[in-house]
């Protein structure tokens, strides 16, 4: 069951049946002593409250917007209907300033998910994903799919951001702070652990446009699910890598006593504040970071070898498409197109349901995009020149001048968004809508 | 992209109001009731705000030829026709908001063969991205000396603040410059106005195109008669080819008697990283 209900005015009663409230509105919280941040919220706090859902029961959520925008929640990851998933552009509607909108719909497929803002900034560094509208979406699984002593959800955000030209000649953000669960390392409370306990960390990035590298000092880390969906190769890996919307769940066995710093792996980038203090029972003292001399990541180390493709398999429709930009002064930010086209110029894909498809990513552009897709999970099988199969996600990054090809079957009616998520490039006509009937 | 808290930590309150001092400093300086001359044309540029990365170092080397000078010596200075100025400009980016240049002044002429002009020394500091100014906001200031043969003011100062604003493909930038003399026959003739402005307009990503202007209006407050200021105009290009390269060509034109009748210019800059480049820096 899906329902959206927008109200002209908050109904309480329908607010106190929810299962759960968002209130949308200004926040002011503190990153790091005496530094405080203005920003747009969820709930007054940075990040929004951890929603936990059970996959398969349905559930209503009720959102007010007490911000001057309009607004509207994506339920990131979720295969949920066109008029609940949380994109205007797929047909969702907005919720107006002083307006309120109660969704209801059953969270499938279980894992790692996030909800976010998923309006226009343009040149406003304070709104869409500038701002601190983002939180964690946890859905159960049906089963359990193991059990850990303790449980992390970390959030990677930049804030303070402005937009410089770089070095390519075209504007780009830079921020001034960074943070993870709204604080800057060694503001907030440590993560604290005990010697000998599995621990799991959910880790999401919801930069508006920023990848980061993320390592835990004196420990390795086991990557088990991306994107929120299980890996066919669980990997002991040094540091993990999120582009933004990218999450990755991941396994720390705590056999290392002391007091370390899980923080971003570029110098630059943890100075601005990105990082964490984990913390053993019994231990103290000032947090030990090791920094990592190189910056190491590789899809493919999580998928398997590839399939030999059946005859069904070989019936999936190529869809290439190519990522250009269009340059529009070194003041501006450049217009970005897909096949020669920007948003809401771009072609509408038409899906068959039932079909499988297969969208072949080039990136001929001198920026990295991480691609997502609306109310889809998507099988990577092609990743920079090398084939894999086994890893469904709903982002992947296409790195500059490289290509990707992921798979997916059409089997969701309607209009489905696929857009880069970085906030400026998908401001900038980063987006086309796959129609599927 | 990221500026690191770094910076920002140097930028703390206590930094503002040193870096506000040092600006009022050169204010005081500038308030002196001086005027100056011009210097020659040994560096042609416009500025733009932002200053060299630390870790960095750009070389430029200024080449300006003129076709149509001055033809008699004037305070006994050489003439100006058919000189050719190379200028080479050292800058170390210090960190992310201020650097230091260096320059090199030679000429050649028929009859004079290369000589020494003299030297300058420029530190800058900039507004820093994270004070969020809606233009980019520099001021720089040059101390240095030339040989009497090439000015008669021999130590001179300037103070440039530096305002510049990307818009669309739209670039403008303004410099208006104060100049005053330390050592010659100006010293006691007060401050002297010297701004500079260019607007550009990128025709592609890597090719823009536009005009610069250069002027020197006398003492401040009570300007030269205009045939005794300088006023050029010089179109120009900007080859945006890597962000290691900086190249700049014109062809600039005299307006008034004072000022050489045409001047063609070139800038070609290199820049360098220094230390081992990491990607976890």
């Amino acid at each position: 069951m899906t329902a959206v209900s927008l109200l002209g005015r908050r109904l309480p009663a329908l607010a106190e049946t929810a299962d759960y409230s968002l209130t949308i509105g200004p926040c002011a919280f503190e990153v790091a002593p005496r530094k405080f941040i203005k920003t747009t919220a969820y709930n007054n706090q940075v990040p929004g409250p951890l929603l936990r859902m059970r996959a398969g029961a349905p559930v209503t959520v009720h959102v007010t917007n007490q911000s001057s925008n309009n607004e509207v929640v994506h339920w990131h990851g979720l295969f949920l209907p066109p008029e609940v998933d949380g994109a205007m552009e797929e047909g969702t509607p907005h919720i107006a300033p002083g307006a309120s909108a109660t969704y209801t719909f059953t969270p499938e497929p279980a894992g790692l998910r996030w909800y976010h803002t998923h309006v226009m900034a343009g040149s406003d560094m304070k709104k869409g994903l500038y701002s601190g509208q983002f939180g964690v979406l946890w859905v159960e699984p049906r089963e359990s799919r193991g059990r850990y002593d303790e449980e992390f959800f970390l959030t990677l955000h930049d804030w303070d951001g402005t937009m410089t030209s770089s070095d390519d000649g075209s504007m780009s953000a830079v921020y001034g702070v960074s943070t993870i669960n709204g604080r800057t390392l060694g503001f907030g409370e440590p993560l604290r652990v005990k010697q000998g306990q599995r621990v799991m960390m959910h880790v999401v990035n919801t930069s508006a446009t920023e990848p980061h590298w993320l390592a835990l000092a004196g420990h390795r880390v086991r990557v088990v699910a991306l994107d929120g969906n299980p890996v066919p190769t669980p990997t002991t890996v040094e540091m993990l890598h999120l582009s933004p919307a990218e999450r990755i769940s991941a396994e720390v066995v705590m056999d290392n006593p002391g007091v370390w710093v899980l923080g971003e792996v570029r110098k630059h980038v943890q100075a601005a504040g990105m990082g964490i203090v984990v913390e053993y029972a019994g231990s103290s003292g000032k947090p030990k970071w090791v920094q990592p001399q190189t910056l190491h990541w590789d899809y493919l180390q999580f998928g398997t070898k590839p399939i030999v493709e059946s005859s069904a398999e070989l019936k999936a429709t190529m869809v290439p498409l190519i990522f250009e930009s269009k340059f529009a002064g070194h003041g501006a930010m450049d217009r970005w197109m897909i096949n020669g086209k920007s948003f809401p110029d771009t072609e509408t894909l038409s899906l068959r349901k039932g079909q499988r498809y297969r969208l072949v990513f080039k990136n001929k552009s001198r920026d990295d995009h991480p691609v997502h897709l609306h109310r889809h999970s998507f099988e990577v099988r092609r990743w920079n020149g090398r084939e894999t199969s086994g890893i469904l996600k709903d982002t992947i990054l296409v790195s500059a001048g490289k290509e990707a090809e992921v798979e997916f079957t059409a089997d969701r009616t309607g209009l489905s968004l696929f857009h880069c998520h970085q906030q400026d490039h998908m401001d900038m006509g980063f987006m086309m809508l796959f129609r599927c009937s | 992209m990221f500026l690191t808290l770094y910076p920002e930590r140097e930028i703390l309150l206590r930094d503002r109001y040193r870096l506000l001092l040092y600006f009022a400093v050169l204010a005081l300086f500038a308030t002196a009731p001086l005027r100056a001359r011009a210097q020659g044309n040994y560096e042609v540029q416009v500025y733009g705000s932002d200053t060299v990365a630390p870790k960095s170092t750009m070389v430029e080397l200024h080449s300006n030829f003129t076709p149509k000078g001055s033809t008699k010596t004037d305070d006994g200075t050489y003439p100006t026709n058919h000189q050719l100025h190379e200028t080479l400009e050292i800058t170390q980016g210090i960190n992310s908001w201020s650097e230091v240049g260096f320059y090199l002044f030679t000429s050649w002429q028929d009859g004079h063969g290369v000589q020494w002009v003299g030297d300058h020394i420029r530190p800058r500091v900039r507004v820093p991205d994270s004070w969020h100014w809606p233009v980019g906001v520099s001021v720089s200031t040059e101390v240095g000396y030339q040989r009497s043969q090439y000015s008669p003011d021999t130590w001179t100062w300037e103070i440039r603040p530096i305002v510049d604003k990307s818009i669309g493909r739209w670039y403008l930038a303004v410099n208006p410059a104060l100049e005053r003399t330390w050592h010659g026959p100006d010293t006691n003739q007060g401050v002297g106005f010297s701004p500079a402005a260019k607007v550009g307009y990128d025709f592609t990503r890597k090719i823009s195109g536009g005009v610069e202007y250069y002027g020197n209006f006398g003492r401040v407050w009570s300007f030269s008669a205009l045939h005794d200021q300088q006023q050029q105009l010089f179109a120009v290009t900007d080859l945006n080819v890597s962000p290691k390269w900086e190249l700049n060509f014109g062809v600039g034109m005299g307006a008034t008697s004072a000022t050489d009748h045409l001047i063609i210019k070139a800038i070609v800059g290199r820049r360098f990283n220094w230390g081992k480049q990491s990607p976890v820096d």
